[in-house]
C-alpha cells in the first residue's frame, strides 16, 4: 500500500463513498488521463475556428496533420528522420563502446582511477552543448562533427555508471571469488560484470537518451545537412508553426520509442539475473 | 659569409623560379583533383538550391561543372546557414578548396591563420540596411541608442555596422546588440523581439510587405557598404594552379553574363528563386550598372576597401592581428582567367573612391 | 568477576596504564592522520598528472606548430585571454547574467516540480488527471521544445527562464512523486497510531522519508538547468557565458571559446560540489541513524 492510497482510504473512510464507487470503474483512469489533453486540443481547435486569434503562429491541429502527410509524401520527413536516427545510433555506439572501455578501466584499476578519474569528473561538469563550438572548429559542420558530439554525449553517462557499478560490487563477492581461487579474468567475468550489470545498463540507457537530445543540439548548432533538428529550425525560421509542432511530436515519439526499446533490452539482459538470485534464495 | 652565399645562390634560384613559372609548369600537364569543394557563405534555399551573386549564377548554370565536364572532376557545393564564420570553420578543417565569403569573415580567417588567398571580388558594393518595425519610433541610426538591435556577429554586416555606429557617435555597447543569424533576426523583427536589425537587402522584402521600415541604407552612403570575394586555399592553389584558373573562369563567365544589362531581368529572376522577389534586387541595385557591382577587377577601389577592412577589423577588436591585404590577394589567377576568356577590357577599373579610371589593376605575381 | 563500578575504579587507579594507552591512541591517531594525509596528497598529485601531461602536450603542439593556431591556440594565449577577459569584467558580467537566469529558472522549476510531484504523489485523482499529460510533456526534451518556445515567447529572458524551469521541473516532479510513493507503509501506520492529521503526516512522515529521492531530483534539476542554460544561450542570446562561446566562435577566436568553456565547467563543478555539501548536511541525520 502506498501513501497515496492510504491517504485516500482515509478520505473514503470519512464518507465519500461515491468517489470509491467511481474509482472502481476501470475506465475512470483513462477518462481522467484524457480529460486535460482533450480539452487542450479542443481549445486549440476552437481558438482557430472561431477566429479568436489572428496570430500567424496559430495553426489548426489539422494543418499539422496535413503538413505531416505532405512532408511524408515528398520524402523530406523520411530523409530527415533517417539522417537524425542514423547519426544518433552511430554516435551512441561509438560513445558507448569507448565509455565501457574507459569505465571498466577506471573501475578495475585504482591507478587509472587516480590518474584519470579527477579529470573525467571535472570534464563531465562542462555543460554538454558548450563542447559544440570546439567540436565544430575541430571537425567542421558535417556528420563527422555531429557524430563526435553525440559520442561525447553517450560517453559520459556510460563511463560514470560503469565505474560506479564496478566499484559497488560487494566485497563479499570478491572474497568468495578469492576463496574459489578465481583468476582475474574469471573474477571479472563471473563476479564483476554480472553484479555491475544493472548499473552499466543504466548508463547505456542514459546514453541512449542523451545522444538523442544531443542529436537535436548538434542539428541546431552545426547547421548543415538534414535532420529533425534542421526540420524544426527551418520551420521556425519560416514561421511554419505546423512544421515546428510536427517536429516536437516526432522528437517525443522517437524519445518514447527509444525508451521502450531500451526498457525491453534492459529486461531481457537482466532477466537471467533475476533467475540466479532466486536460486540462491 | 652568409650574405655572399645568398648572393651566389639567388640568381640561380631566380632562374629556377622563372623556369618553373613560365615554361616548365605550363608544359607539364598538371594533375587534376578528383573533387573540387566550394563553400558558400549563404544558406541554400529550396530543394534545387538557389543563391545570389555571380556564384549563384555559376552554380545554377553549372558553369564550373562545365569547365571540368570532360575531365570527370566532381564539383561539390556546400552552403552554410552560419554564413562566413561557418565557412571559416569548414576551411580550418580542410573541408573546402574554395570559399565565397564576405570581407570581414575572410579577413578574420586570414588573421587567425587560415591559409587562404584572395582571388577576386564577387560583389563589390553590397548594401547594409537598418530595418525597424513599421510603427517604431526609431527614425535614424542615432535613435538606436539603448535599443535591442540584431546583428549577425562576425559576418560582413559587422564592419559597416561598427563604422555606422561610430559615425553616429555610438558604440556596440550603447546599442544593445543581439547576436542573431539572419533568418532568426528576420523572425525576431516580425515578432517585435528586437527593436531593429542591421542586415541586407532582404529587409526590403519585409518593408514591401508592410512588416518593416528602412531607416538607413548604405545606398545613400557607400562608406558603409560591404563586399564579398572568392578565395582559394593555399594548398589547392599550390597543387592545382591551372584548375584554380579554370574554376575562376567558370565564375567569371557567370559574372560576364550577369554584368550584361540585357540580362538584367533574367539575372534578378534567377536570384529571386532564393526567396526574395526580383523587385527587391531591382531596388538594391538601383543606381549601379550590373557591371559595376559585379566587377571582379582587383582595382584600387577593392584594394583600398580591403586595406581599410583589415585596419578596421583590428580597430574594432574583431581581429588580433593586422596583415597586408595586398600580399594576401593573388592576382595571377584573375589575370590569367580574364586573358583566357578575352575579358581583360570588359570591366572598367575604379579608383579608390569608386570612380571609373584608367589606373592599372593589380599585376600578376 | 568484578562489578562494573569496581572495574572503572581499577582502571582509573592504574594511571600509568591509562596514560600509555592514551599515548598509544594519540600516536595511532597521528599515524592515521599522516597516512590519510599522505594518501590524500598522493591522490591529489596523481590527479594532476594527466591534465598536466595534456597541457604539456598541448603547449608543445602549439609551440612547435604541429597544429594550426586556429585549431588549437597556445595555452599561454588562452591564459592571457582569460586574464584579459577577467580584468575587463567580461567573464564576471556574463557569469552573473547566466547565474541569475539559472537561479530564476531553477526556483520556478523547483516550485512547480515540488507542487506537481507532491500533488500527484498524494492524490490519485490528481495523478489520474495530470500524470499522463506530464509524461507526454516530459517525453520531449527541453531542446525539443526550444524552437517552439522561441516562436511563442520570443528570444527574451522569459524564453531562458521557461526553458530552464522546464528542465528543472521534470526530474523534480518525477523524483518527488516516486519518493512519496515509496514511503514505507509502516511509517504511515505508526503515524496513524499517533493520530497525526494529514498535514502532520505530510510534514513529519512523508516529506522526511521522501527527502533523499526529492533531493536527488533537485540535483538532477540543477545539472539539467545548467545544460539548458548553455543550450539556450548558444542559440539565442546577447549576453551570458553561452553568448561568450558563440561570440568567440563567430569571430573565430578559439581562445575566447576555450576560456568560456573552462568557466562553464568550473561553475558546473562548483554547483555540483555545493549541492554535495548541502546533501551531506541535509541528510546528515539520516546517515547517523544507520
Amino acid at each position: 500500500m502506498t501513501v497515496a492510497t492510504t491517504l485516500n482510504n482515509q478520505r473514503t473512510a470519512s464518507g465519500r463513498n461515491l468517489f470509491a464507487l467511481l474509482r472502481a470503474v476501470p475506465w475512470t483512469k483513462t477518462r481522467r488521463g484524457l480529460t486535460i489533453p482533450l480539452l487542450l486540443l479542443f481549445s486549440w481547435w476552437a481558438v482557430y475556428h472561431f477566429g479568436w486569434t489572428k496570430s500567424q503562429l496559430f495553426v489548426p491541429p489539422e494543418k499539422v496533420w496535413d503538413t505531416a502527410k505532405k512532408l511524408y509524401e515528398t520524402g523530406y520527413l523520411g530523409t530527415s528522420l533517417y539522417a537524425s536516427l542514423q547519426r544518433d545510433i552511430i554516435g551512441f555506439v561509438i560513445g558507448t563502446s569507448i565509455g565501457l572501455l574507459v569505465g571498466t578501466t577506471l573501475g578495475l584499476s585504482r591507478f587509472f582511477e587516480n590518474i584519470l578519474g579527477p579529470t573525467f569528473h571535472a570534464l563531465k561538469q562542462v555543460s554538454l552543448l558548450a563542447w559544440i563550438p570546439l567540436i565544430s572548429l575541430w571537425f567542421g559542420l558535417g556528420d563527422a562533427a555531429k557524430v563526435a558530439f553525440l559520442s561525447l554525449a553517450a560517453f559520459f553517462p556510460v563511463v560514470l555508471n560503469t565505474f560506479e557499478g564496478i566499484r559497488s560490487v560487494p566485497k563479499e563477492f570478491v572474497e568468495v571469488a578469492r576463496v574459489f581461487d578465481y583468476s582475474r579474468w574469471q573474477l571479472i567475468r563471473r563476479i564483476v560484470i554480472p553484479s555491475a550489470l544493472p548499473s552499466i545498463i543504466t548508463g547505456i540507457y542514459l546514453a541512449l537518451l542523451y545522444s538523442w537530445i544531443a542529436t537535436l543540439g548538434a542539428e541546431y548548432l552545426l547547421t548543415s545537412g538534414k535532420g529533425i533538428g534542421n526540420l524544426m529550425t527551418d520551420g521556425r525560421e519560416h514561421f511554419w508553426m505546423d512544421q515546428v509542432i510536427l517536429g516536437v511530436i516526432i522528437v517525443g515519439l522517437v524519445g518514447f520509442a527509444l525508451n521502450v526499446i531500451a526498457g525491453f533490452f534492459e529486461r531481457r539482459v537482466l532477466a537471467w539475473r533475476g533467475g540466479t538470485t532466486a536460486r540462491f534464495e | 659569409m652568409k650574405l655572399s652565399v645568398k648572393l651566389n645562390l639567388s640568381p640561380l634560384r631566380l632562374v629556377a623560379a622563372l623556369l618553373f613559372a613560365t615554361g616548365f609548369a605550363a608544359a607539364q600537364a598538371e594533375a587534376l583533383p578528383k573533387v573540387i569543394r566550394i563553400g558558400v557563405a549563404s544558406p541554400a534555399v529550396g530543394d534545387n538550391i538557389y543563391t545570389t551573386g555571380s556564384i549563384g549564377i555559376a552554380h545554377h548554370k553549372h558553369l564550373i561543372e562545365d569547365e571540368f565536364a570532360k575531365d570527370g572532376v566532381t564539383v561539390e557545393w556546400y552552403f552554410y546557414k552560419g554564413a562566413g564564420p561557418a565557412v571559416n570553420e569548414a576551411l580550418s578543417n580542410k573541408q573546402l578548396d574554395f570559399a565565397f565569403q564576405g570581407d570581414l569573415p575572410s579577413i578574420i580567417g586570414r588573421a587567425s591563420g587560415l591559409k587562404t588567398r584572395y582571388l577576386f571580388p564577387t560583389d563589390s558594393r553590397q548594401n547594409l540596411y537598418v530595418a525597424v518595425p513599421p510603427d517604431s519610433t526609431i527614425q535614424s541610426v542615432k535613435d538606436l541608442a539603448g535599443k535591442r538591435v540584431a546583428l549577425s556577429k562576425g559576418t560582413n554586416a559587422q564592419l559597416p555596422t561598427n563604422r555606422l555606429l561610430d559615425a553616429n557617435g555610438l558604440t556596440e555597447r550603447d546599442v544593445k546588440i543581439v547576436n542573431l543569424e539572419n533568418a532568426t533576426a528576420q523572425q525576431a523583427l516580425a515578432t517585435r523581439d528586437i527593436d531593429g536589425v542591421f542586415g541586407g537587402f532582404e529587409y526590403l522584402k519585409f518593408r514591401n510587405k508592410g512588416q518593416a521600415r528602412i531607416v538607413f541604407s548604405s545606398a545613400q552612403d557607400p562608406r558603409f557598404s560591404r563586399r564579398s570575394g572568392f578565395l582559394v586555399t593555399e594548398e589547392f592553389l599550390k597543387e592545382y594552379p591551372q584548375a584554380t584558373v579554370r574554376v575562376a573562369k567558370g565564375i567569371l563567365r557567370a559574372a560576364r553574363w550577369a554584368s550584361d544589362e540585357a540580362n538584367r531581368d533574367q539575372v534578378f529572376e534567377l536570384w529571386s528563386k532564393m526567396g526574395n522577389p526580383a523587385d527587391v534586387y531591382r531596388e538594391d541595385f538601383l543606381g549601379f550598372p550590373l557591371r559595376v557591382r559585379l566587377n571582379p577587377l582587383l582595382d584600387p577601389f577593392i584594394l583600398q576597401r580591403y586595406k581599410e577592412a583589415v585596419a578596421d577589423s583590428f580597430k574594432y577588436k574583431l581581429t588580433r592581428k593586422q596583415f597586408d591585404a595586398e600580399q594576401w590577394i593573388y592576382p595571377t589567377v584573375l589575370n590569367t582567367a580574364l586573358k583566357e576568356l578575352e575579358l581583360e577590357n570588359y570591366w572598367t577599373p575604379t579608383d579608390s573612391s569608386g570612380k571609373p579610371t584608367s589606373v592599372k589593376t593589380l599585376a600578376s605575381r | 568477576m568484578s562489578s562494573f563500578p569496581t572495574l572503572v575504579a581499577d582502571l582509573a587507579s592504574d594511571d600509568s596504564l591509562e596514560r600509555a594507552a592514551a599515548r598509544r591512541k594519540r600516536g595511532q591517531r597521528i599515524g592515521e592522520f599522516v597516512a590519510a594525509l599522505h594518501s590524500a596528497l598522493k591522490r591529489f598529485a596523481l590527479a594532476w598528472i594527466f591534465p598536466l601531461a595534456v597541457l604539456g602536450l598541448w603547449w608543445l603542439a602549439a609551440e612547435r606548430g604541429w597544429v594550426a593556431e586556429q585549431i588549437l591556440p597556445n595555452p599561454t594565449v588562452v591564459a592571457s585571454t582569460f586574464h584579459e577577459l577577467w580584468d575587463s569584467g567580461d567573464i564576471l558580467n556574463n557569469l552573473g547574467i547566466s547565474l541569475l537566469r539559472v537561479l530564476y529558472g531553477f526556483v520556478a522549476g523547483a516550485l512547480i516540480g515540488l507542487a506537481l510531484g507532491i500533488s500527484i504523489g498524494l492524490s490519485p485523482v490528481a495523478k489520474d488527471y495530470l500524470y499522463p499529460l506530464f509524461r507526454v510533456f516530459a517525453q520531449v526534451p527541453s531542446l525539443g521544445w526550444l524552437p517552439l518556445l522561441m516562436m511563442v515567447v520570443g528570444i527574451e529572458e522569459s524564453l531562458k527562464i521557461i526553458l530552464i524551469a522546464k528542465a528543472v521541473a521534470v526530474p523534480i516532479t518525477i523524483n518527488t512523486y516516486q519518493g512519496i510513493q515509496s514511503v514505507p507503509t509502516r511509517f504511515i501506520e505508526v503515524a496513524r497510531v499517533y493520530g497525526f492529521n494529514r498535514w502532520q503526516l505530510l510534514r513529519k512522515v512523508v516529506l522526511p522519508s521522501a527527502l533523499p529521492p526529492i533531493w536527488n531530483g533537485i540535483r538532477y534539476g540543477m545539472t539539467h538547468a545548467w545544460l539548458a542554460l548553455v543550450a539556450v544561450e548558444l542559440l539565442a542570446s546577447s549576453e551570458g557565458l553561452g553568448f561568450m562561446i558563440v561570440y568567440g566562435r563567430q569571430l573565430f577566436q578559439l581562445d575566447v571559446v576555450i576560456a568560456a568553456v573552462i568557466v562553464v565547467g568550473a561553475v558546473g563543478y562548483t554547483l555540483d560540489k555545493v549541492l554535495a555539501l548541502i546533501e551531506a548536511r541535509l541528510l546528515h541525520w539520516r546517515r547517523q541513524s544507520f
